[in-house]
């Protein structure tokens, strides 16, 4: 508990608002390339939880999704737990030392990120948009509709689709991007032994 | 501190001059209400009889019907294709083809798009009204600690700076020869080369405001004054009580009555 309480150094309020920004940029980037399948926007959500510890990388991702609000897109907005818990299990797999050996950290991290996302949100976006997302992987949502499954069901397995292979995508970009920063600025982050190659 | 892309929107109305947190409390009543109304017509009344004319009110009528529908139609559509052709078991009610709308996914398609309509609606009329700065200003005053408000009103004004860069960074590469348009894989081959660039770049400040906020005092425990004056009225200060004992009975409601 003190531990997470140290975790909330300047550097980390710093750091929030601009892996909020991040996020946005990213998601927005992919948008405008017009990907389809990837959303790319927990990049600042995964980042923050490997350098500063589970609680903050939970708040970047609930802030995010408010934040997201804020610019226009309401829908993120009920998402926010499932933001939440996507930057707390970045958090636990830095302090585990999972980003030492790179294809844990991107695929075992990654994977067990998308099935958490996919198993939280299903409830979420069945309830309140009724199972649909209003884009291109409704494709998906007919087949397993058609298919028999229950909405609860067909979002769930939707979400895990897209979900597996956006995270995994996520979680290498941000090992990309740790592996190109300096050690000197590294070393100011609270959790900078999650990522110390020694 | 607005930005071309936040959604406020400024206007001279009644609406824009009510105290920020009475703003919030109803959005969270509309979004209470939204999920807890049975049936399909509440929310549709809600939405057409409550959340327009409020918009109208606050003179942003066309704002609020462009986002409303840009966000409420790909689910709409969606809803009544998919729910409406593959419901489990459902009685159908027109043919097309092999395939035909049930009943039941039509009358959930129409119920769910009601739903939407009156949460995103709610959100969106708040997001409209209401000035983030203020917004944060009023959560201080009822003990939010100055941090998570800092985060938040930092976070809007960077978000702009960061898209401005990023459509930069973007253009810089494709000067120089990067391939942004054709396959798949080659659109994904683009992210890395831009992607990159703007972390690291925007990481480089994240050092010097740091530094910044520290010489203002910014980890120091104590009140701090502010420069802007909230106003708020009898009638409000007993309208937000009275909205929150309005979502509780809804959502008791919802649970034991229908």
């Amino acid at each position: 508990m003190d531990r997470l309480r140290k975790d909330f150094t300047t550097i980390t309020w710093v750091m929030i608002p601009v892996a909020i920004a991040i996020n946005m940029a990213l998601g927005f980037l992919v948008f405008s390339l017009k990907i389809p399948i990837l959303y790319l926007d927990t990049v600042g959500t995964v980042l923050v939880g490997l350098l500063c510890g589970p609680l903050a990388g939970a708040l970047t991702g609930a802030l995010s999704n408010f934040a997201w609000g804020l610019f226009g897109n309401p829908g993120y907005v009920p998402y926010f737990p499932v933001a939440a818990v996507i930057g707390l299990l970045a958090g636990l797999f830095g302090q585990w030392g999972w980003y030492k050996k790179w294809w844990l950290w991107i695929f075992g991290g990654g994977l067990i990120t998308a099935v958490a996302g996919a198993i939280l949100s299903a409830p979420i976006n069945a309830y309140l948009q009724g199972g649909v997302t209003g884009s291109g992987t409704d494709v998906l949502v007919a087949a397993f509709r058609a298919g028999g499954a229950s909405i609860l069901q067909a979002s769930f397995l939707q979400g895990l689709v897209t979900e597996s292979v956006d995270k995994v995508a996520n979680y290498a970009i941000v090992w990309a991007i740790v592996k190109a920063l300096p050690v000197r600025f590294l070393a100011r982050f609270p959790r900078y032994e999650n990522v110390r190659s020694d | 501190m607005t930005s071309s892309l936040s959604l406020y929107a400024p206007r001279e109305s009644g609406l824009h001059r009510l105290h920020p947190l009475t703003k919030l409390t109803s959005a969270l009543l509309g979004v209470v209400a939204g999920i807890a109304l049975p049936g399909v017509w509440p929310n549709y009344a809600v939405f057409l009889l409550l959340l327009v004319p409020l918009a109208a009110w606050a003179r942003v009528l066309p704002d609020f019907g462009r986002v409303v529908i840009k966000i409420a139609l790909p689910f709409a559509l969606s809803l009544f294709v998919i729910q409406g052709l593959f419901w489990t078991g459902g009685t159908p009610v027109v043919e097309i083809g092999p395939l035909s709308f049930k009943a039941e996914g039509l009358y959930f398609a129409a119920k769910t798009t009601g739903r939407i309509l009156v949460v995103m609606g709610s959100i969106t009329l708040f997001v409209l009204t209401t000035r983030p700065d203020q917004l944060m200003i009023a959560l201080n005053q009822r003990g939010i600690p100055k941090t998570f408000t800092y985060v938040l009103v930092s976070a809007i004004q960077l978000v702009p700076r960061f898209q401005a860069k990023a459509n930069a960074i973007l253009d810089a590469q494709r000067a120089r020869g990067l391939e942004t348009e054709g396959g798949f894989v080659q659109r994904i081959r683009a992210l890395l080369p831009v992607s990159i660039p703007l972390v690291l770049g925007s990481i480089v400040d994240v050092e010097e405001r740091s530094i910044a906020l520290e010489a203002r005092g910014f980890s120091h425990e104590g009140p701090k004054t502010s420069y802007q004056v909230l106003v708020d009225t009898p009638i409000q200060r007993v309208a937000r009580p009275v909205m929150m004992l309005g979502a509780v009975a809804l959502i008791v409601g919802a649970i034991f009555v229908w």
